[in-house]
């Protein structure tokens, strides 16, 4: 095989610039910490890492939702603790009412009691979280009830609908009841039950009293009942928190196991890439400058 | 029988032999390092004998003619390497430009504004009256009407710049088929007189050798020592003396084509730098843009209508977000995305009119992951997400094909090298042959000189 000298040359070359571009992705692999910099690095999975950092975001978002709507539901559920205690109150304004021997001034004091906590628990019918009305269905812009004082009569102005809110992939939740359920359930109506207690301590009969403390319970059940709803997805919400924060780790796992760079790999590639060019560059060193031309005398 | 002046005449013959021969070797020397240079060889013949008496005599030797050294064969294996090479470099570096305007391993791309979209509605869904959070869903859709404007533009950078380059390449051919011809004439006169043409046959390799690099040829040697260069798409780019040229001109997409005589040559033209912008534009580029198009087309209509089927905070019927397409079809939605609507009160989270309810808000977030049919029934995400495998692909293959090309090329390269390339020791091995062969030639003319002298003086009295 007849050998030139530029062949040699050419070939040097070529094996240095590949040297050094095999040095320059081991680095680039090195400082990035990632295998994958370009998406022609791996096509595959610079596709994959699309679709992870997408449901990596929805997963963000799915646990934003999960804090907002806990904060609206614990607010309800705090509201809901203070009219069960109003009801309870009530009830027991009711039973001394009905225990007799009562003067009628008397009785007229604990009939205005409870119109008092007729009003308080309106006013808790109407709260409200970040300005929305927590119990007027999904027309959380408009107040929930309110309550003529001249006739005690309150009227329920929101709607029967819930907003269902996702809380994970395929997953939602109905945030609110609507205050039609909780205050106003047929045979369990809340203010009604008020308002005919007072009327029945009013007319200081005692076994209409009776029959206004029994229909008060039934409305303290129901709202017991409905605000229990609110705990079980409280603590739903709870358990989709810790999912969702799992799931986020995970989808980082997959991330660094689609992109990530193995250092040990890493490292192990740098250095064969630098033994290999140091040898090229001792190499293209010593190449003979000399040829038979140098002897001819 | 042989007589003195016919030696002495011999061995000048010989002499003469000698120099041309240590003309071409110290030629050879100084050419050592000339790019596509091939090393000439003298080829030295026996005179032709002379019959004197019934006794055959040589007559010496003559030095019949100067070779130059190359393989045909392994000349054009190597034109057609290099076309190869060359489209492969050019179309390598513009889809790397293609690749680094959605390089999401960097984070650039469009994962992130159709994320923050689709999320920004999301997040209304949690209290749709909020009207921060509208708002934030009026400047999700701007950034993500932004973020397909640029990538458009960027595609049509790349575009341009293809368009703008192909010209260029095509003046460069033009250049070099008018010298190949010009030499192709030279060539032809020498080989017709018989003189030696080798450093105009290897200045036109290097010619076609660097038109190889520019666009793929085909290549027929004539008998006169010619050769005519048509294109891979049978378009005539030098015949005998004649050159012709190409030209470019738009066609209605906007890009440039090639033209030859008139023709338009452009499909079926590959190889070298000028096939490599055609594979880009035709492959890339423009495919990658209709993509874009289509997807950018598919979420404006598929929000704008689920926008209508709902209703805004004041109750009245939703209305588009983005601005409409304007045509019936994508092309330019990408670039044309924005966002009309000002007033984010308008955005239509509600599905009965109700201003607290969400369920249209919650639709419009849905369409992340809905089937588009538009979008050949994969998701926004899951059509984007291959968008980006296609591109990595190609370059992928580009790069490999680049690798195994050089490789190709570099071994080609040293195969012609190893045939007709100057190898000093070898020149010098001539050298000392030559020389000595020169001094012994000298030698015989000596001792006939002082054989002559000893003839004249025959019966002389000193």
């Amino acid at each position: 095989m007849r050998v030139v000298p530029s062949e040699l040359y050419t070939n040097l070359i070529a094996d240095l610039q590949t040297d050094r571009h095999n040095e320059n992705q081991a680095v680039i692999e090195a400082s990035s910490g990632q295998s994958v910099n370009t998406l022609s690095d791996n096509p595959l999975a610079a596709g994959q890492l699309v679709l992870n950092r997408a449901q990596m975001a929805d997963v963000d978002q799915f646990s934003y939702s999960v804090s907002s709507v806990q904060g609206s539901m614990n607010s309800a559920d705090s509201a809901l603790n203070s009219v069960v205690n109003s009801l309870t109150q009530a009830v027991s304004v009711g039973t001394e009412a009905a225990g007799g021997t009562l003067s009628s001034p008397e009785l007229q004091a604990l009939a205005q009691q409870v119109s008092q906590i007729e009003q308080q628990v309106v006013g808790l019918a109407n709260t409200t979280y970040q300005g929305n009305y927590l119990f007027s269905g999904s027309a959380v812009t408009t107040q929930a009830y309110t309550l003529d004082i001249s006739t005690g009569a309150v009227t329920y102005n929101g709607n029967d609908d819930s907003n269902q809110v996702q809380v994970g992939e395929g997953e939602s939740m109905a945030i609110n009841l609507p205050g039609s359920t909780i205050f106003n359930a047929s045979g369990a109506d809340v203010f009604q039950s008020l308002a005919g207690l007072t009327t029945a301590i009013n007319s200081g009969d005692t076994t209409s009293i009776g029959t206004a403390i029994a229909s008060i319970q039934s409305a303290l059940n129901n709202v017991i009942a409905q605000r229990s709803i609110y705990g079980v997805r409280l603590q739903e919400l709870g358990a989709d928190s810790t999912n969702l924060g799992q799931e986020k780790l995970t989808l980082q796992r997959n991330q660094t196991g689609l992109i990530g760079a193995d250092e040990a790999q890493v490292a192990t590639n740098l250095s064969q890439a630098e033994v290999t060019l140091q040898a090229a560059i001792a190499a293209a060193s010593q190449v003979s400058q000399e040829s038979l031309l140098n002897y001819l005398k | 029988m042989g007589n003195l002046n016919g030696i002495l005449s011999l061995a000048s013959q010989a002499l003469l032999a000698d120099q041309g021969a240590l003309q071409v070797t110290s030629n050879n020397i100084a050419n050592a390092n000339t790019p596509g240079y091939s090393r000439e060889v003298p080829v030295f013949e026996e005179a032709p004998s002379t019959d004197e008496g019934g006794v055959e005599y040589g007559e010496g030797m003559t030095l019949a003619q100067v070779n130059g050294i190359r393989d045909e064969v392994v000349e054009l294996g190597l034109q057609q390497s290099l076309q190869q090479q060359g489209q492969i470099n050019s179309n390598l570096q513009s889809l790397t430009q293609v690749e680094s305007l959605f390089n999401e391993a960097q984070g650039a791309g469009l994962q992130a504004p159709l994320s923050q979209f689709f999320n920004s509605l999301q997040n209304l869904s949690t209290n749709p009256t909020d009207l921060s959070l509208r708002q934030s869903v009026l400047s999700a859709a701007q950034t993500l009407a932004s973020a397909f404007n640029q990538a458009s533009a960027g595609l049509s950078q790349v575009q341009s710049g293809l368009n703008q380059s192909i010209p260029q390449a095509v003046t460069e051919i033009n250049q070099l088929t008018g010298q190949i011809a010009e030499l192709n004439g030279q060539i032809a006169s020498d080989e017709g007189v018989g003189t030696n043409p080798s450093q105009l046959i290897d200045q036109r390799d290097q010619l076609i050798e660097q038109l190889s690099g520019l666009v793929g040829v085909n290549n027929i040697k004539a008998s006169d020592g010619s050769v005519s260069l048509t294109t891979t798409s049978g378009a005539l780019l030098v015949a005998g003396e004649e050159s012709y040229a190409l030209s470019t001109g738009p066609t209605p997409s906007g890009n440039q084509d090639v033209f030859s005589q008139g023709q338009d040559v452009s499909s079926g033209l590959t190889g070298g730098t000028l096939g490599g912008y055609l594979q880009t534009l035709n492959q890339g580029v423009m495919p990658a843009e209709n993509s874009l198009d289509n997807l950018a087309a598919n979420i404006v209509s598929a929000v704008n209508a689920q926008q209508q089927s709902g209703y805004d905070l004041n109750g009245n019927a939703g209305t588009s977000l983005f601005t409409p397409l304007s045509g019936t079809s994508n092309a330019g939605a990408a670039a044309e995305m924005s966002v009309v609507m000002s007033d984010p009160s308008q955005i239509a989270a509600s599905s009965d009119g109700t201003s607290g309810n969400n369920g249209n808000a919650l639709a419009l977030a849905n369409i992340e992951n809905q089937s588009l049919a538009g979008l050949g029934g994969q998701s926004v995400m899951g059509y984007y997400s291959n968008f980006v495998t296609g591109i990595g692909t190609q370059v992928q293959q580009a790069t490999n094909q680049q690798t195994a090309q050089d490789l190709v090329v570099q071994q080609l390269q040293n195969q012609k090298a190893s045939v007709s390339g100057v190898s000093l020791d070898e020149e010098s091995a001539n050298l000392i042959q030559y020389q000595t062969a020169y001094a012994a030639s000298a030698r015989v003319v000596g001792v006939i000189s002082q054989i002559a002298q000893l003839a004249i003086s025959l019966g002389s009295s000193s």
